[in-house]
C-alpha cells in the first residue's frame, strides 16, 4: 500500500533527512518566525522544536487571529451579548479570552445567548430560524475566514435575512509584516509565511513587503515535512546572503492566490486600519463592511459605548506576537496566567504561543 | 385527557398516577424485566457473593441523544458497566433515573429505553430498579440518564490507577476519538466521507477474560471524557510516574483524524465510550494484548507506550517524525455535552 497523500508530509525517513540537512548547514544563529498561529500549534504538536538545532530559534507572530484581537474588540462581542434579544454566535476560542470585564463564556453562564460556531454560515442559519433575535457573528480572521464572511453577508443580502449582522474585527497579513518590520527592536531572520492564508493572497502579496525588507520568506504548509522544508529553505536562503520570497507549497498556493475569493471579499469589505492587540493600530491592516453592506455592521445596529481600555497589566502578548519576547519570558506565565485562568488571549486560544507553550511545553 | 394515547411524553408521565404507571408497566417493564425488578418494590433485593465490591454512578446528557451507532440509552448502560468494570469488577446490577422533558416524543423514548435493554443484556446485567420524572418544557432537554451499578470483584485482583510501574506497558483497546466524533459531526450536521460511528461498547468481558487468564493487570481505566490524554496523566500522577506514548503507534480511524485535522481538534483529547487502558507488566503485554485483540470490540488494539521512572506525573509523545512534546492535561471544554 502506498503512502496516503497526509502520510507523505509525515514520513519519518523524510523528515529525519531534512533534520539532518539542517543541522549540517546551518552555521549562523538564526531567528525564524512562524507567522500563523496554526503553524506554532503544528510546530509543537509535532515536536519540531527539539530536533531542530541550537542555532535556530523560533518565535511565534502575529498569526493567530483571536491573540491579535484587541481588547475594546473583545468588549464589544461582550457588550452586544448583553443587549435584549441577542444571540451572539462565535469560534470557539473566543469564548475564554477576557475582555476588561468579562468573558463571552462568562455571558453564557450568566444567561446570554452565545453560540460556539464552526462557520459564520450557522450563523446565517441561527438567523433564518430565529426571526424575532439579532444573531450577531463576531468576526475575527484573516484573509483565510474573511472571504467566506463576505458570502456569508452576500446570502443574508440576497435572501434578506436582516436579523443577522456581523462586529467586525478582520485583519490582513502583509500589512502587520511591514508594521512588525518597522518595529525598533524587532530582529528577524525569516518569516515561514502562512499556507491557508496564501491560498487567498498568493504569493505576490508579500512581495512589497519583501522588496523593501529583503527578508528570506517562504510560504510552506502545516504537515511537518512542509515545516522543516521551509526552515531548510530559510537556512540556506540566510547562509548563502540571498535572500528570496519562495513558494513551499505549490500543492496549494499559486502566485496570484484565489482571485475569486478575494472579488468576494472586496465586493463586500474594503481596506481600513485596524487596532492589533499589544501592537496597536497599523494602517490599512483590516478591513470594513463597505457602504452597501453597512447594514451589517453590529457595531452601527447596536450602542454600545465602549470605552477605551488598557490591556491586562503584565501581559507580554504584543511583545510576544512581534517576537520580542518568549511566553516563559513573561512574569505572569505559568503563575497568575494557566489555560484556566487566562490573562491575555495567547493563553486561551489552541493556536496562542503561551497556550502552546504551557500545553506541549 | 388520556396520556396513554398520546404520541409525547406528557407531565402526567411523571406525576406518578395512571399515566406514570402505564408507562413503566407498558414500556419500561416488558424490556426491562428480570426477578428483581419484577417484584415492584421501591428497591431491589437482590443476592451478593462474599467478597468486594465496586460501585460506580454517572449521568448521561449528551447532544444529540441520537447519533450514528448508537443513543443516550445505550450510552449510559454501556457507561457505567464500563466503569465497574475499569475497578477489575465482575457488572451485575444497574440502577436507571430517567429525567424527561414533557413533549419527548414516545417513539424516541422506546427507541431509548429498548437500546438500554439490549445493552444490558449484552454485558449481562441486570436493571434491577429505576425511577421516571417528567419536567416541563424547557427544564431539561429531550432526556437525561442516570445509571448506578454494582459488580463484584473476583479474589485475588487488585487494579487501580496508581499500580502503573516503571517499564509497565501502556495498551490502548481500540481506535482512539471514535465517540467524540461522532457525536461532534451528528450535531453540527458535519457530513464528511466515511463511516462515523460511535464506539459505544460494554467491555466487561474483555475485562473478564484479561483478569481470569492469571496475567497481572496493574490499572484499567476507559479514556472517556478528556480522552486517552487527559486518563494517561491522571493515572501518571496518581502511580508517580511518568509515562512516553509513540504516535507512530497510536490507532486512530482514517476518517476520524482527517475531521481532527480539519477542525483542529487533537485526538487524544478526545472521548472514547467503548474503549480502555490496560497498563501491565512488560513480560505479560503481548499475552494481554492477544487477549484483548480476541475481543469483538479490541480488534485494533495496540501497545501505545510505557511506563517510564523519568518526570513523574508527565506524558510525552514521541511523535511520528522523531520529535517529543508534552501531552498535559486537557484544559476547558474542548467538546461540551459529549456523554
Ligand atoms: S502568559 Fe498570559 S499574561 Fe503572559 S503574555 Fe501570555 S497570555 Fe499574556
Amino acid at each position: 500500500m502506498g503512502l496516503t497523500y497526509l502520510e507523505k508530509f509525515r514520513d519519518p525517513s523524510l523528515a529525519k533527512n531534512l533534520v539532518a540537512a539542517i543541522h549540517k548547514e546551518s552555521r549562523h544563529p538564526l531567528r525564524l518566525m512562524e507567522v500563523c498561529g496554526t503553524h506554532t500549534m503544528a510546530i509543537f504538536r509535532h515536536g519540531i522544536r527539539n530536533i531542530l538545532p541550537e542555532t535556530i530559534t523560533l518565535l511565534s507572530g502575529p498569526g493567530c487571529p483571536v491573540c491579535v484581537t484587541a481588547q475594546k474588540d473583545i468588549d464589544a462581542f461582550v457588550a452586544v451579548s448583553r443587549q435584549p434579544d441577542v444571540i451572539v454566535t462565535t469560534f470557539g476560542d473566543l469564548m475564554r479570552v477576557p475582555g476588561s470585564g468579562t468573558t463571552l463564556a462568562g455571558q453564557k453562564g450568566a444567561g446570554a445567548d452565545v453560540r460556539m460556531v464552526y462557520s459564520v454560515f450557522d450563523a446565517v442559519t441561527i438567523a433564518r430560524q430565529n426571526p424575532e433575535k439579532q444573531v450577531v457573528f463576531c468576526a475575527v480572521g484573516f484573509e483565510t475566514t474573511i472571504p467566506t464572511i463576505a458570502a456569508a453577508v452576500l446570502m443574508a443580502a440576497k435572501e434578506k435575512v436582516t436579523n443577522f449582522s456581523i462586529y467586525g474585527a478582520n485583519k490582513l497579513t502583509p500589512p502587520a509584516l511591514a508594521a512588525l518590520m518597522t518595529t525598533p527592536g524587532v530582529s528577524i531572520d525569516g518569516f515561514i509565511l502562512p499556507g491557508h492564508v496564501s491560498v487567498i493572497t498568493g504569493v505576490d502579496a508579500y512581495r512589497s513587503v519583501f522588496e523593501t525588507h529583503k527578508v528570506p520568506s517562504v510560504i510552506t504548509g502545516f504537515e511537518p515535512i512542509d515545516i522543516l522544508h521551509a526552515v531548510l529553505m530559510l537556512v540556506r536562503q540566510n547562509e548563502s546572503g540571498v535572500p528570496a520570497l519562495e513558494n513551499a507549497y505549490p500543492r496549494a498556493v499559486r502566485q496570484s492566490g484565489n482571485p475569486k475569493a478575494r472579488e468576494v471579499m472586496h465586493q463586500v469589505f474594503t481596506v481600513c486600519d485596524a487596532a492589533w492587540r499589544g501592537i496597536g493600530l497599523i494602517k490599512n491592516s483590516g478591513m470594513e463592511l463597505k457602504p452597501d453592506f453597512k447594514v451589517f455592521d453590529a457595531g452601527a445596529r447596536f450602542e454600545l459605548n465602549l470605552t477605551d481600555v488598557a490591556e491586562p497589566k503584565g501581559c507580554a502578548c504584543g511583545e510576544i506576537l512581534m517576537g520580542l519576547k518568549t511566553p516563559v519570558a513573561c512574569a505572569l506565565y505559568k503563575k497568575v496566567c494557566t489555560p484556566m485562568t487566562p490573562v491575555g488571549p495567547c493563553m486561551v486560544s489552541s493556536e496562542g504561543a503561551c497556550a502552546a507553550y504551557y500545553n506541549y511545553g | 385527557m388520556n396520556a396513554e394515547n398520546n404520541n409525547t411524553i406528557l407531565l402526567d408521565h411523571g406525576a406518578g398516577g395512571k399515566a406514570s404507571h402505564a408507562l413503566f408497566s407498558k414500556m419500561i417493564l416488558p424490556l426491562f424485566s428480570n426477578e428483581y425488578l419484577d417484584m415492584g418494590d421501591d428497591g431491589a433485593v437482590y443476592p451478593v457473593p462474599a467478597g468486594r465490591m465496586a460501585f460506580s454512578t454517572d449521568s448521561y446528557v449528551v447532544d444529540p441523544i441520537f447519533f450514528n451507532g448508537g443513543n443516550i440509552g445505550d450510552l449510559a448502560v454501556n457507561g457505567t458497566v464500563n466503569d465497574i468494570a475499569m475497578c477489575g469488577a465482575i457488572p451485575l446490577y444497574i440502577s436507571v433515573g430517567l429525567i424527561i422533558e414533557e413533549g419527548l416524543p414516545i417513539n424516541d423514548f422506546q427507541e431509548i429505553i429498548k437500546s438500554m435493554a439490549t445493552a444490558a443484556g449484552r454485558a449481562g446485567v441486570k436493571i434491577v430498579t429505576g425511577d421516571t420524572k417528567v419536567v416541563p418544557r424547557g427544564k431539561a432537554d429531550k432526556i437525561f440518564i442516570n445509571t448506578s451499578g454494582v459488580g463484584m470483584i473476583p479474589d485475588g485482583v487488585n487494579v487501580s490507577g496508581s499500580r502503573a510501574l516503571p517499564g509497565d506497558k501502556i495498551i490502548l483497546s481500540g481506535t482512539m476519538a471514535d465517540h467524540g466524533i461522532a457525536i461532534l459531526t451528528a450535531r453540527e450536521g458535519l457530513t464528511f466521507d466515511g463511516d462515523l460511528k460511535t464506539d459505544s461498547a460494554p467491555l466487561n468481558h474483555m475485562v473478564k477474560t484479561m483478569l481470569s487468564s492469571g496475567c497481572e493487570v496493574h490499572v484499567l481505566r476507559d479514556p472517556t471524557r478528556g480522552g486517552v490524554g487527559t486518563t494517561l496523566n491522571e493515572i501518571a500522577s496518581q502511580s508517580g510516574v511518568g509515562m512516553t506514548l509513540f504516535e507512530k503507534d497510536l490507532p486512530i480511524k482514517k476518517q476520524v483524524n482527517g475531521v481532527c485535522e480539519l477542525l483542529g481538534f487533537d485526538p487524544l483529547y478526545i472521548a472514547n465510550e467503548g474503549k480502555l487502558l490496560a497498563i501491565v507488566p512488560e513480560k505479560q503485554a503481548s499475552k494481554v494484548l492477544d487477549l484483548i485483540k480476541a475481543d469483538t470490540f479490541g480488534k485494533n488494539a495496540a501497545i501505545i507506550g510505557q511506563v517510564t521512572d523519568q518526570r513523574p506525573g508527565k506524558v510525552f509523545l514521541e511523535t511520528a517524525i522523531g520529535g517529543q512534546r508534552l501531552v498535559d492535561m486537557l484544559t476547558g471544554e474542548q467538546l461540551p455535552r459529549i456523554c
